[in-house]
């Protein structure tokens, strides 16, 4: 019989309690899990995400933000008049805007819940912007880029929000505490927004799935919101159907496409690509004068900045009305018109705007009618209407 | 039998334990191995290479018209995007060296004036160590480099080049170089001097598309990398060279959009053999 050599029995003592310590280690709460969310693949489009890597997307948090997205209890009161949630401008079957029809904002101008300093609500100092395809953009948000990740701006102390990390003006998820505070839109405060929706009895079991905690925080609020606004992404126009050899164009739609990447019309150095923007900032020939304010040279001071705003993308832009940061277009017709006779010439209109001291790019009434008929391309008819964006249909406080 | 029993369990547990013995020495052998067989790296150093856009030999001044090009058209630049593609190292023995991309395979490079990140390249990797003669570029894209969907994101996707004025395949700009000029009113005029694929008709009437893409050499690009050294090396634009030799590039005549004027991007590209230039090549010991 072979004798065993002694060396290895103090080894597999320890090798044995090692395993028994792995195992009196072992955590008896199970680890808080969560589905991760996928976003849909497709061709062409950007594959660099701007998902912060503390705010994953799940299923979870994802509908969680859906809810919040559409409670008009996000506002912190109760009171029927008195219900804002982000969908109560941000509308899915205007591509997420107010629309210029909106029942309660006149020509698609959003004001805050009203006040005693502003009875009538005040109004925002600029029109809509939509929330679809914010995932794919790194360049800043609002028409002037301010909410950007470079952005050190903290809180709004201004409004009881103090100049805190957590309350940062880099990303998506800024929105979400912004708009609670500001007078233009919610109009109200934090902490009852986050004492109204704790009392909610739907919304802690959410919570709990989404971040392993029953606990309700703004930071929670915000984090859920933006995760549910990053998984609106337009991509089913019959445009870009077109791209991707699923749909024809109309002979009107395809001289409107060729006029629209050309030189002639030169619509696409700043609405280019699937995006149908570059999300840069231009003087787009508007104006004479400028104040610098809420414009891009009110974020960088930079002189040839004056007058600049987003080029927003025009996805939906048929049902967007109405046009430019300020509104001043309320029909397609008459945004094309201005691009065709209207540019006004100053000292900061971006290069790209050819054609200024001619007041513009020329279009005859043929070409204007096919490039608007080409626009109209643009209306992703299948996210207007997609049941995963709309208001949960046990959702009984809308607006 | 209790004995036997006892015997057995401790013959048992030996056998393991030699076997946890044999395994572990036997990784610790192959750990050994892999030290081993690893190679010492290459002697070599490190490689940057800066972008400078340039005026009459200065740093070019944007959104300042005080520049006069070689046509006599007062001029000022207001940004430039553009691509390097290509950048290859001829070496003394006469074998030659392409530089490796960014996880893309082929080196191609993004370069904003409005980013300054992009004004920088950095090779990942040394560059081995001994005499290089020159270096030779290529502007703008070429191949399957210039097809739609190379680029899906932003800023480089930004340069696309739409189809009806490159082809069904599409493409990109190679460059956009944006500005104004005084024209004979002396009103101040937009310019968009864009390059890429230009379309053209034949003698039946069809349509061409001619890619403008270029390769140079650039003068006086020799140096010597020695190990543990970084060298520097500052390729400039110099943006009036655009404008003339050998073609003469009026604005008054070309106007503010070339994309679809294959004779004006023709000239472009004939000047644009002197365009490119050597700045400096400085060598840093690495720290």
């Amino acid at each position: 019989m072979k004798k065993p050599s002694l060396f290895m029995i103090p080894a597999m003592i320890l090798f044995v309690v090692a395993v028994m310590v792995s195992c009196l280690n072992d955590d008896p709460d199970p680890p808080h899990t969560t589905i991760p969310y996928e976003l849909p693949v497709i061709e062409g489009f950007p594959k660099n995400l701007n998902i912060p890597e503390d705010n994953p997307l799940t299923e979870e948090g994802v509908k969680l933000g859906r809810y919040l997205f559409h409670d008009g209890r996000l506002s912190g009161r109760l009171h029927p008049d008195s219900l804002m949630s982000c969908a109560t401008c941000h509308v899915q079957e205007k591509g997420f805007e107010a629309g210029i029809d909106h029942p309660k904002f006149k020509g698609g101008q959003p004001v805050g819940i009203p006040s005693e300093e502003y009875p009538q609500g005040k109004p925002t100092p600029h029109f809509m912007l939509p929330t679809i395809n914010l995932v794919y953009n790194h360049n800043g948000y609002l028409w002037n880029g301010s909410v950007h990740e470079t952005n050190e701006e903290l809180g709004s102390p201004e409004y009881g929000v103090p100049a805190d990390p957590a309350f940062h003006r880099k990303s998506v998820e800024a929105f979400a505490w912004m708009a609670i505070v500001a007078p233009h839109e919610i109009n109200g405060d934090l902490e009852k927004t986050v004492e109204t929706i704790e009392n909610i009895p739907i919304y802690p079991p959410m919570f709990e799935a989404a971040y392993g905690s029953p606990e309700v925080s703004i930071e929670k609020i915000s984090k859920s919101i933006a995760q549910y606004v990053r998984t609106i992404v337009s991509y089913r126009s019959k445009y870009h159907q077109w791209l991707r050899g699923e749909a024809e164009l109309t002979p009107a739609e395809q001289r409107g496409y060729d006029l629209f990447f050309s030189e002639t019309a030169d619509c696409f150095h700043c609405h280019s690509g699937v995006l149908l923007t570059t999300n840069q900032f231009y003087n787009n020939a508007k104006d004479s004068v400028f104040d610098g304010i809420g414009d891009r040279y009110s974020v960088t001071k930079k002189p040839w900045d004056l007058g600049a705003f987003r080029a927003p993308s025009l996805i939906n832009c048929e049902i967007t009305a109405p046009y430019m940061h300020d509104g001043r277009f309320k029909t397609l017709e008459e945004v094309v018109d201005f691009y065709s006779e209207g540019l006004v010439s100053s000292d900061y209109v971006h290069p790209l705007m050819k054609g200024v001291s001619k007041g513009g790019v020329r279009l005859d009434p043929q070409e204007k009618s096919d490039l608007i008929a080409f626009l109209k391309t643009f209306t992703d008819h299948a996210l207007l209407e997609d049941p995963a964006y709309s208001k949960p249909s046990d959702l009984h406080f809308d607006r | 039998m209790k004995s036997n029993k006892k015997g057995q369990w401790i013959n048992n547990v030996s056998r393991v334990g030699s076997l946890l013995g044999v395994c572990l020495a036997m990784m610790l052998i192959v750990s050994c191995n892999d030290d081993d067989d690893d190679p010492l790296p290459p002697a070599g150093g490190k490689l940057m290479i800066r972008f400078e856009h340039h005026v009459s030999g200065q740093p070019v001044t944007f959104n300042d018209m005080k520049y006069v090009n070689a046509a006599g058209n007062p001029f000022e630049v207001t940004d430039i995007q553009w691509f390097i593609s290509d950048i290859t190292l001829h070496k003394a023995d006469g074998s030659s060296e392409v530089l490796e991309g960014d996880g893309t395979g082929d080196f191609v490079h993004y370069i904003d004036t409005g980013i300054p990140s992009t004004l920088t390249w950095e090779k990942e990797d040394t560059l081995q160590a001994g005499k290089y003669t020159g270096i030779a570029m290529t502007f703008g894209l070429k191949g399957p480099k210039n097809l739609r969907n190379y680029f899906t994101d932003p800023p480089e996707s930004d340069m696309e080049w739409p189809a009806p004025l490159g082809g069904d395949q599409g493409g990109y700009h190679y460059m956009k170089l944006n500005g104004f000029w005084l024209d004979l009113q002396q009103k101040r005029e937009a310019f968009n001097f864009h390059l890429g694929v230009g379309p053209k008709k034949d003698n039946q009437g069809n349509t061409l598309f001619v890619q403008n893409w270029f390769e140079t050499m650039l003068p006086n690009s020799s140096f010597e990398m020695e190990s543990d050294e970084t060298k520097e090396i500052v390729i400039v634009m110099n943006i009036e060279n655009w404008f003339h030799d050998p073609n003469l590039y009026d604005f008054n005549e070309v106007g503010a959009g070339i994309m679809n004027n294959q004779d004006a991007q023709q000239l472009a590209k004939e000047n644009g053999n002197n365009v490119f230039s050597i700045g400096s090549i400085k060598s840093h010991v690495q720290q």
